[in-house]
């Protein structure tokens, strides 16, 4: 089984593009790989605690945190990109790491396939 | 090279397209990119199908927007997200998202 | 045994609507510090493409900061020069604009960069990516 490493960094709830990234590390997951899913730019929105599921918006929060809590998923924010817009330390959902961009580019370096989703 | 690309979008990208050349092309239509392999616009089908490449398209993206593997052009296949986690791996040595 | 990986960023949308290209300047200008995360000697050495509309970050005379109290393209791409990154900037597309090169960020000189920009033919673009481990669209 590999690694892959999916770089997101389009916004949640609007062009469902994150939630590809999910969907897609889900059935990764499920597959016996293992994923790392950076998320940069207004992707990490994804990170932020108290997401609410509305049926009107796309919810990944709890989807997240079962495949984080699975082992196999691990979720990475833009330390500077969350900050920015922020998103402090204290706003993290559990189990969501938080670095800086160099994070994403050794995550790289032992991932077999690699998927840059950039933003929109 | 062997290589997969995700192509989310309808309208754009045909700079990019036109000039993506690998030893094994696969185009793997997601989002709104699935409206390529089931729309036709004045009877046409996308030019993009007249590459040569493999196509594919997401089921659950081409479902969620209303259609059904009936309406697909006859080149594209459709596959699950479990399907294209197998071509990432088994298929293209490298994936790119457009 | 110490490794290499490289990473080709290909930047084909344009600036500042969306920030695909400066995350992708900023990513790839982290480069400098990812050996923290690796084994002794391992390294990810990223290539620099500007493809299609992609183009247009590489022109000169960005107000960004003027206007929006934002770090421009300019600014990236330079820091990336510095860096000794290659930046690889398509010839057919250049011209396909109307961009001369004088309209065009191709060195550092004024910050000590020693690097230039390349304007190369799509062909050498193609080779690029050919060339490298991973390939990131921006």
């Amino acid at each position: 089984m590999g690694k892959l490493t999916i770089g997101c960094f389009s916004s949640l709830v609007g062009s469902l593009s994150l939630d590809f990234a999910v969907k897609l590390s889900e059935a990764a997951v499920q597959k016996g790989h293992k994923v790392d899913l950076w998320v940069s730019g207004n992707g990490t929105m994804l990170s932020k605690k108290g997401q609410k599921a509305f049926k009107d918006y796309s919810a990944l929060a709890k989807k997240v945190q079962e495949l984080i809590t699975g082992g196999n998923l691990q979720v990475t924010a833009c330390e500077a990109c969350a900050e920015a817009r922020g998103y402090n330390k204290e706003d993290t959902m559990e189990g969501v790491k938080r670095h800086s961009m160099d994070w994403y580019l050794a995550s790289t370096f032992s991932a077999n396939r690699v998927l840059h989703i950039g933003g929109d | 090279m062997k290589l997969g690309v995700f192509l989310s979008d309808f309208r754009t990208c045909s700079d990019v397209m036109d000039r993506l050349t690998a030893e094994k092309l696969g185009i793997i239509f997601v989002g709104n990119g699935v409206y390529n392999a089931a729309v036709k616009e004045g009877g046409k089908a996308s030019s993009l199908l007249d590459k040569k490449a493999d196509f594919y398209v997401l089921t659950e993206d081409l479902e969620t927007r209303g259609f059904t593997a009936a309406n697909l052009d006859s080149r594209v296949k459709s596959v699950t997200y479990g399907e294209v986690v197998d071509l990432i791996f088994n298929d293209y040595e490298k994936v790119i998202w457009l | 045994m110490a490794t290499t990986k490289k990473l080709g960023f290909v930047i084909r949308t344009m600036p500042y609507k969306i920030e695909g290209s400066r995350l992708a300047m900023t990513h790839a200008i982290s480069s400098q510090t990812v050996e923290i995360y690796l084994e002794d000697g391992d390294l990810v050495e990223p290539v620099v493409c500007f493809v299609g509309d992609g183009v247009l970050n590489c022109l000169r005379g960005q107000q960004a900061m003027k206007h929006y109290g934002l770090t421009s393209i300019e600014q990236h791409v330079k820091n990336s020069l510095l860096l000794d990154l290659n930046v690889l900037i398509c010839k057919e597309d250049v011209e396909k604009f109307g961009i001369s090169e004088e309209a065009l960020i191709m060195n550092a000189e004024d910050i000590g960069g020693e690097t230039n920009a390349k304007i190369v033919p799509y062909s050498e673009i193609q080779q690029a990516m050919e060339s490298v481990d991973h390939l990131l669209f921006c």
